[in-house]
């Protein structure tokens, strides 16, 4: 994990890219820039070895993910309701979840 | 298509049999890209290898992320992104193959057994004792031998896949980054304990196997072909327009 802050002009954190890898059955990078303030992900970029099926899932996995809340059950009602109509093979919406919430650690 | 229950006794009446050679890999994805668009009620089995030596990654990866691209550059090593998920591979001592078809199990699990089921006859034809390991590799005596990819478009599957003929893992670790430098020796080791090959088949022995086994297990005759010109002329565009350009390889 590694975290970068972006500062206001007050000199203030409010912005931070962070990245995080997590070993699920799969290995899944996660690079996320999100609000401390707010809390919330800015945007989000998942890679890794796993398989998604139909493939495109997974941009709209990221885009629905914007905005949501860095915290657990948030992310995983998101993670589960943008997967619902996909198959996944090598992570589930748990350890993603965690894989995400890892970058703030 | 074929409801999921049938699928175990599918046969095709034909298969189209292509042998494209050796090729750049840009070319060799945009080959088989080229085929998914122009399948028809024939499956086809394409039998395949790389020159140069080349490195594909999974479509979900990230190409910085898994791939010393300066290395790759420096030895002559090709790098493309696949149109399939999975890890990256270092394809060298090896044959690959591609099978598209418009009729399939609809259940992943079910379609990768459907199709190992065919590579693992060719593997123990030649004297092997090889088993399929779900989701999508295959393995002698625990040791993986084989791993395949697919994806799904408009109605078509295409599952391709390498089988190992040999296997450098040192050279594998020259090209390709891991998660932790400190972790790095473990993981070569714990790779090379994984990962074998089927040493002592040549690329020519092992597709004639490859092809016998999917007439096989198809109940099919085999149909040899060529890539049409319009199939060529199709992939030669992706390979320049699509599967050399950084929009795609550098997307994520």
């Amino acid at each position: 994990m590694a975290a970068f802050p972006k500062t206001n002009q007050s000199g203030i954190n409010m912005k931070r890219r962070a990245h995080n890898v997590y070993k699920s059955q799969k290995l899944i990078r996660v690079m996320v820039e999100y609000d401390e303030t707010e809390n919330a992900i800015n945007s989000i970029t998942i890679t890794g070895d796993f398989f998604l099926y139909p493939e495109e899932a997974l941009e709209t996995l990221e885009a629905n993910l914007m905005g949501t809340k860095l915290e657990r059950h948030a992310l995983k009602q998101e993670i589960d309701n943008s997967l619902k109509n996909s198959e996944v093979y090598g992570f589930d919406s748990t350890s993603l979840t965690e894989a995400i919430l890892g970058c703030k650690t | 298509m074929v409801a999921r229950h049938k699928m175990s006794t599918v046969k095709f009446s034909k298969i189209r049999v292509l042998e494209t050679g050796y090729n750049t890999a840009a070319l060799n994805m945009a080959i088989d890209e080229a085929l998914i668009e122009n399948i028809g009620e024939v499956p086809v089995l394409r039998i395949y290898g790389w020159r140069p030596a080349a490195v594909s990654i999974g479509y979900f990866q990230s190409i910085k992320d898994e791939v010393n691209l300066e290395k790759c550059s420096e030895i002559g090593v090709d790098v493309v992104r696949r149109l399939t998920g999975g890890g990256a591979v270092l394809h060298e001592f090896e044959l690959t193959y591609s099978f598209i078809t418009k009729q399939y199990p609809q259940n992943i699990m079910d379609s990768y057994r459907w199709i190992c089921e065919a590579i693992v006859i060719s593997i123990n034809r030649l004297g092997f004792d090889a088993s399929f390991v779900p989701l999508n590799d295959i393995a002698v005596k625990g040791k993986k031998v084989s791993g395949s990819a697919q994806t799904r478009r408009k109605g078509v599957l295409l599952q391709h896949g390498t089988l190992l003929l040999g296997v450098d893992v040192d050279k594998m670790f020259c090209i390709l980054r891991v998660p932790s430098e400190k972790l790095k020796d473990k993981i070569i080791k714990d790779v090379k304990e994984r990962v074998t090959s089927l040493a002592g088949t040549t690329f020519d022995d092992m597709a004639s196997s490859l092809k016998t086994s999917f007439a096989t297990k198809f109940s099919a005759k085999l149909v040899a072909d060529t890539v049409s010109t319009e199939e060529i002329s199709r992939a030669r565009w992706l390979a320049e327009r699509k599967y050399s350009s950084k929009e795609w390889n550098l997307r994520r």
